[in-house]
């Protein structure tokens, strides 16, 4: 019985005599843990907060996370400077230093402050949080109306051979082919402007906007040239008919001419007043 | 005794101080982008810029936001066009975050990193100088911030097939008031 105690006692001797020589047991001995709580300002705990703990030495990282009860635990840290980073979403990230010391077990309890939001600024949060849709019918608006800027500009230049055949088509001219060349000419410029014009009406409108500047000038002045490129074709059409009778140009067709000048004027004032925006 | 009492309870009043917030509001401000066109240049202006700042055991978190459509240039039109370009229908706030040490409301010159989110991006500008000048309990700030469309990704609006400058740098001059 006695020696059966020896043989045990002498058996777990050489047992604790190898747990303590094995390397890895006296490397985890000689490390260190960091523990501690994460909290906010109110003292009331912060669950899931991730925590980066960065060996100043060797660069690296040993990444954690606070449980459910704000606690957190990162052992088998070597002796060391070390970083710790604390971030958790509504709160500023927090960086502190702690040195650690050979086989400690370190508390440290963090803090962490509430970042600035927008709602603490008083906005609105209709305000505040924008939408696909409405960048959508922003972006839609922007398209319409670049289709819009180059149809017109296209426009100037049937517009200008109009003007200019004009005076070979009417008055005591009897040109027949002057007549439809400046007939021609006109269509292309009618059916170029009420295109343009389409991209122009059908454009998305932005709630809440107020038209201001230069475009204002452009928007009162299609109210002369819009009516003006409906009545010009219509009072063209006439005249065309009479002159093409022999008659000549007589009552509400003589107006063709005048009309025409007019328009051709409001549409280029139009161009002009913003031709120097984008 | 009665000297050693003062001094006890400065000392035990100090780390109650150190953390006693102070807080500033931004009162005032006028926010000014400029963008330059070989035809011509423009300024768009907002006054509709909110802030609140926070300081915390010597070191202050501001945060600047202003709504991107409050910005106006002088015609509707560019306005909108510039809204669309800088997806302002998807972000509709320009925010600034930047912190400070709370010692540097006595210098006549600050540099602060900022953190600016807009257009859906976020830019970092280091050391960026503002001036500024106390009253009381007002503090004026003016500066430029170096702001660039590539920053953002923002694809640079044109006229006549001339694209804008990439550089768009905003000015800001801004009021805040100090409160405890």
């Amino acid at each position: 019985m006695k020696q059966n105690g020896a043989k045990l006692a002498f058996v777990a001797g050489i047992f604790f005599l190898c747990l303590s020589l094995s390397p890895r047991a006296s490397s985890q001995d000689a490390n260190a843990t960091l523990s501690g709580k994460i909290t906010d300002p109110t003292g009331a705990v912060v669950p899931d907060a991730k925590i980066s703990v960065k060996n100043v030495a060797t660069g690296q990282s040993t990444e954690s996370q606070a449980s459910l009860a704000g606690l957190y635990s990162v052992p088998n840290l070597a002796p060391g400077d070390y970083e710790v980073s604390v971030s958790a979403e509504g709160f500023a990230t927090k960086v502190t230093k702690v040195t650690l010391s050979v086989g400690a077990t370190q508390t440290m309890n963090l803090a962490l402050q509430s970042v600035l939001s927008l709602g603490d600024l008083g906005f609105p949060v209709a305000q505040t949080q924008g939408s696909a849709a409405d960048q959508a019918r922003l972006d839609k608006r922007s398209h319409m109306l670049k289709i819009h800027q180059k149809l017109g500009l296209i426009d100037t230049f049937p517009l200008v051979a109009t003007v200019i055949t004009g005076a070979g088509a009417g008055g005591k001219s009897t040109s027949t082919n002057d007549r439809y060349l400046h007939a021609a000419l006109g269509s292309a410029t009618a059916t170029l402007y009420f295109a343009s014009a389409y991209y122009a009406i059908c454009a998305p409108k932005i709630p809440g906007t107020q038209t201001r500047g230069p475009i204002r000038a452009h928007k009162i002045l299609a109210w002369i040239h819009g009516p003006g490129m409906i009545l010009t074709p219509i009072l063209g059409a006439m005249a065309f008919d009479q002159k093409s009778k022999g008659e000549r140009v007589h009552g509400i067709a003589r107006a063709h001419g005048p009309v025409a000048i007019v328009t051709a004027s409001a549409y280029g004032a139009a161009i002009l007043a913003v031709t120097f925006k984008w | 005794m009665n000297k050693k009492f003062p001094i006890a309870a400065l000392l035990l009043a100090l780390p109650t101080l150190a953390q006693t917030d102070t807080q500033w509001v931004l009162s005032q401000s006028t926010l000014t982008y400029h963008i330059t066109h070989p035809l011509h240049q423009v300024d768009g202006v907002s006054h509709a810029a909110r802030g609140k700042g926070v300081c915390r055991s010597g070191e202050c978190d501001f945060l600047i936001a202003v709504p991107v459509k409050s910005f106006e240039s002088g015609d509707t039109n560019r306005d909108l066009h510039m809204l669309q370009v800088t997806r302002g229908g998807e972000f509709p706030i320009v925010t600034v975050r930047t912190s400070l040490p709370e010692a540097a409301s006595g210098s006549a010159t600050i540099h602060a990193d900022l953190e600016i989110h807009f257009a859906g991006q976020t830019a970092l500008y280091k050391q960026v100088a503002f001036q500024q000048v106390t009253q009381g309990s007002e503090t004026k700030i003016t500066g430029t911030i170096p702001t660039t469309l590539t920053d953002f990704k923002i694809d640079p609006p044109s006229l006549l097939t001339m694209p804008v400058k990439n550089e768009i740098p905003i000015r800001v001059e801004m009021t805040w008031q100090k409160q405890k």
